[in-house]
C-alpha cells in the first residue's frame, strides 16, 4: 500500500488493545504467574488481583462482586446465561424468548437450546431494529423461563428498550438476560437500572484482551455451570483462571470509566459527520437503524444498485477496514439477518457498509473514507445494469 | 478460505474490468441471467459477425468475482465463432482466473451463462424458423394465501381506506393490477417502506404509472409469490416464492395489501 496510512473503521467486529492495558497485564506474566486456587504466597497474589479485578467490575456495572463470573469470553457468557438457565429451570418450564437481532451466537445457542427440546419464540424488530414490547409481550406463556434481548445491536447499532424489558420480565417473574458487548463503552450499563439479572460481557469491547468476558450474574438467578472440572468461580466455571487476561479487562474498564464521557463525543461527532455528509451528497443513499436511538459510534448505510463485498474490496485496495452485511462476505451467503428483520428486502440488505470508528481514529480517518467512498460507489455504480437513479 | 481471498488476476480484473458497458446495432445480441435477491445479475453483449464474436461487453451488479467473471468471460470470446462461444463453460472462467474460492464457484460464476442466452437470442432472431418456441412463463395465479383470512383486520387489507393506517409501517402490496400500483404509489406518502410484488418479470401497468413508480421509493420484488403470511396475533413477515430460483424466504412486513 506504499506510505498511505491504514484506515480502521470496524471497531464493533474487533478492537486494538489499548497499550496501557498491555503494561498493565505484563507483570502477570511471570512475575505474578501464581495460580490463584493454590495457598502459598505465589498463590495469594493471584487471588488477590482476581479478587479486586472482580470488584472493579462489579462496581463499574452497580453489581455486587460475587455476582460476577470470570469466562473466556462473551460467548461463553452467553452459552452459559442461555443454556446453564434453561438447564437449571427446566422443572419450571421450557420456554425461551429471544429477539430477531440476537448476536449470532445467541441465535445459534437458541437453535441447540430447540434440538434440545426447548422452545424458542422470536421477537420481531420495528423498521429500525428495535424490540416491539407489546410483541414481546404476547410471546409470554406460562412456561416461559427466560427472555435474551441485547443492550444494543453489534450491526446497526439500535438500541433496544431493555429497562422496558427488564420491567416486564420482572412483573412476570421471569428471568433476563442481555448481551450487552456492543454497548460497552459507548452506553453506561447499571444492571439495577436495567432490572437485567443475567448479563454478557466481553474484555475486548472494552479495549481489553479477548480471551476473556464476564458474567453477570443476579443472586437467586442461578445457571448450571457448563464447564465442568476444579471447581473454579465457585464451581459454576471450571479452569485455572487467567489472571493477566482478568487484570487486563480490569484496567480496560477503569480507563473506559475515566474516559467515556470524552470518546462518546469525540466519536458521535464522528458518526454524525459520517451520516450527515453521506447522506447530503451521495444520490439514493439510507441510513440502516435508527435515526437517534443508536450507538454514538455506528453508522451504517445502504446503497442502492451497489453489492457490498465488492464496495469491501474496493475500500480495501484503498487500504481502509470497513464491513457490510452482504451474503456474499458471509459463510452461509445469506444476508445479514438484522438486515431483513428490519425488513429490508436482499437486494438492499447486500448493498450496505457499516463504518463503526473508535478509540484510535483520527480526524483525518474520517477525511479520507469521505474522500473514497464516492469514487468506489460510482465507480461499482457504473457497472451495475439495476442502478437507475432516482435522485437528481 | 476467506472469501475475499482471490487470485492476483480475478483482483486485477475486478480493479480493472476490461469491457464495461453496452452494445447496440442489428449485429448485436445480450443475455442476462441471475437476480438481485441473490445478489449477483449480469448481462452480456455479443457482436457478431460471419458467426464470429468480433466485440463483447458486460455489465454486472455482484460482489468480486462477478464482476471479475464477466469481464474475463468477455476477453475470451471475442474471436470466437458461436460454436466455440457455446462450448465455454464456467470452469473455463474460473480456470482462467487462477481459480476461484470454493463458496464463489456457483453463486457468481455466471456470466458464461449469460453469453450462453446471448447467443442463444442472436441464432433465435437470425433463424426465427430453428428456434425452439419458448414456453409461455404465465401461470395462472394461486389464489390461496395462507394466512389471509386469518389475518384479515389483523394486518390484512383488501383495500385502502385509510392511508393513515400505514404511517411508519412496512407495507407489502401484492400487484393484483393498476389499482395495486396506485396504492402503493399513495402509501409513500405515509412510509418510506412499500414493496410491490408481481409474479411477472416486471409490473405489468400504464407507461404514467410505470414512470412513477421508478421515480418512487416503492421497491420491487419481481418473479415472486406469497406462499403464507405468519406472525403472532398480527402480520409479522411474509414467506415469499422466488419463482425464478425456486427458493423461499421470509420477509419481515407490518402490513399486507391484496386489492382483488
Amino acid at each position: 500500500m506504499g506510505d498511505i496510512k491504514e484506515v480502521y473503521l470496524d471497531y464493533q467486529s474487533s478492537k486494538p488493545v489499548d497499550p496501557r492495558v498491555i503494561d498493565g497485564m505484563l507483570p502477570y506474566f511471570h512475575e505474578r504467574f501464581g495460580n490463584a486456587s493454590a495457598l502459598h504466597r505465589v498463590g495469594d497474589v493471584a487471588t488477590e488481583a482476581l479478587e479486586e479485578s472482580r470488584r472493579a467490575i462489579a462496581d463499574y456495572i452497580n453489581a455486587d462482586h460475587d455476582e460476577i463470573i470470570f469466562t473466556s469470553g462473551a460467548t461463553e457468557a452467553n452459552n452459559m446465561a442461555l443454556i446453564g438457565y434453561a438447564l437449571k429451570n427446566k422443572r419450571k418450564g421450557n420456554h425461551i424468548i429471544i429477539s430477531e437481532v440476537e448476536h449470532i451466537s445467541i441465535r445459534n445457542i437458541a437453535k441447540y437450546l430447540e434440538r434440545e427440546g426447548f422452545d424458542v419464540s422470536r421477537v420481531p424488530v420495528d423498521k429500525y431494529g428495535r424490540v416491539v414490547l407489546r410483541k414481546l409481550e404476547r410471546r409470554i406463556r406460562d412456561n416461559t423461563i427466560l427472555i435474551s434481548v441485547q443492550n444494543a445491536n453489534n450491526e446497526i447499532g439500535t438500541i433496544q428498550p431493555i429497562a422496558e424489558v427488564g420491567k416486564l420480565a420482572e412483573e412476570k417473574g421471569i428471568a433476563f438476560h442481555t448481551d450487552a458487548v456492543a454497548a460497552e463503552g459507548l452506553l453506561p450499563i447499571d444492571v439495577k437500572r436495567a432490572g437485567v439479572h443475567l448479563m454478557s460481557l466481553s474484555s475486548n469491547d472494552f479495549y481489553g484482551p479477548r480471551g476473556i468476558g464476564v458474567l453477570y450474574m443476579k443472586k437467586r438467578y442461578r445457571v448450571n455451570p457448563i464447564l465442568i472440572g476444579g471447581g473454579q468461580e465457585r464451581g459454576l466455571r471450571s479452569g485455572t483462571e487467567d489472571i493477566a487476561g482478568i487484570v487486563g479487562m480490569k484496567l480496560a474498564v477503569e480507563i473506559m470509566k475515566r474516559e467515556m464521557p470524552g470518546e462518546v463525543d469525540r466519536l458521535q461527532g464522528y458518526r454524525d459527520r459520517l451520516i450527515n455528509t453521506v447522506l447530503d451528497e451521495i444520490p439514493d443513499s439510507y441510513l440502516n437503524g435508527h435515526p437517534t436511538e443508536r450507538l454514538a459510534s455506528n453508522a451504517h448505510f445502504r446503497f442502492d444498485g451497489v453489492e457490498g463485498e465488492a464496495m469491501l474490496l474496493s475500500f480495501k485496495d484503498k487500504g481502509i477496514s470497513v464491513s457490510t452485511g452482504s451474503a456474499c462476505t458471509s459463510k452461509t451467503l445469506e444476508p445479514s439477518h438484522t438486515l431483513i428483520a428490519t425488513g429490508l428486502i436482499h437486494e438492499e440488505a447486500h448493498g450496505s457498509l457499516q463504518l463503526t470508528p473508535g478509540r484510535f481514529n483520527e480526524d483525518n480517518d474520517i477525511d479520507r473514507v469521505l474522500e473514497v467512498l464516492p469514487e468506489v460507489l460510482t465507480r461499482i455504480r457504473g457497472m451495475s445494469p439495476i442502478y437507475n437513479p432516482k435522485s437528481r | 478460505m476467506k472469501s475475499t481471498q482471490y487470485s492476483e488476476k480475478t483482483l486485477d480484473h475486478f480493479r480493472n474490468p476490461r469491457n464495461v458497458g453496452v452494445l447496440e446495432g442489428d449485429d448485436v445480441a445480450s443475455g442476462r441471467v441471475g437476480n438481485p435477491t441473490c445478489g449477483d445479475l449480469m448481462e452480456v453483449f455479443i457482436k457478431v459477425e460471419d458467426d464470429r464474436i468480433v466485440d463483447a461487453k458486460f455489465r454486472t451488479f455482484g460482489c468480486g468475482s462477478a464482476i471479475a467473471t464477466s469481464s474475463m468471460t468477455t476477453e475470451m470470446v471475442k474471436g470466437m465463432t458461436l460454436d466455440e462461444a457455446m462450448e465455454l463453460t464456467r470452469d473455463d472462467v474460473a480456470t482462467e482466473l487462477d481459480g476461484l474460492p470454493p463458496i464463489k464457484m456457483h453463486c457468481s460464476n455466471l456470466a458464461a451463462d449469460a453469453l450462453h442466452e446471448a447467443i442463444k437470442a442472436y441464432r433465435a432472431r437470425e433463424n426465427p424458423d430453428e428456434a425452439v418456441p419458448k414456453k409461455s412463463d404465465y401461470e395462472e395465479p394461486t389464489c390461496v394465501i395462507v394466512g389471509q383470512d386469518k389475518f384479515l383486520d389483523k394486518g390484512v387489507y383488501l383495500e385502502v381506506s385509510d392511508l393513515e393506517d400505514f404511517s411508519d409501517q412496512r407495507v407489502l402490496v401484492l400487484h393484483t393490477g393498476d389499482e395495486s400500483v396506485e396504492a402503493a404509489l399513495e402509501i409513500t406518502s405515509q412510509t418510506d417502506r412499500v414493496v410491490l410484488l408481481t409474479p411477472e418479470k416486471e409490473i405489468v401497468t400504464t407507461e404514467t404509472l410505470k414512470d412513477e413508480l421508478a421515480r418512487s421509493s416503492v421497491k420491487v420484488i419481481t418473479e415472486s409469490r406469497i406462499l403464507e403470511i405468519r406472525g403472532e396475533f398480527e402480520v409479522e413477515k411474509v414467506l415469499v416464492h422466488n419463482l425464478d430460483e425456486d427458493e423461499q424466504y421470509e420477509l419481515f412486513v407490518d402490513a399486507v395489501i391484496i386489492i382483488e
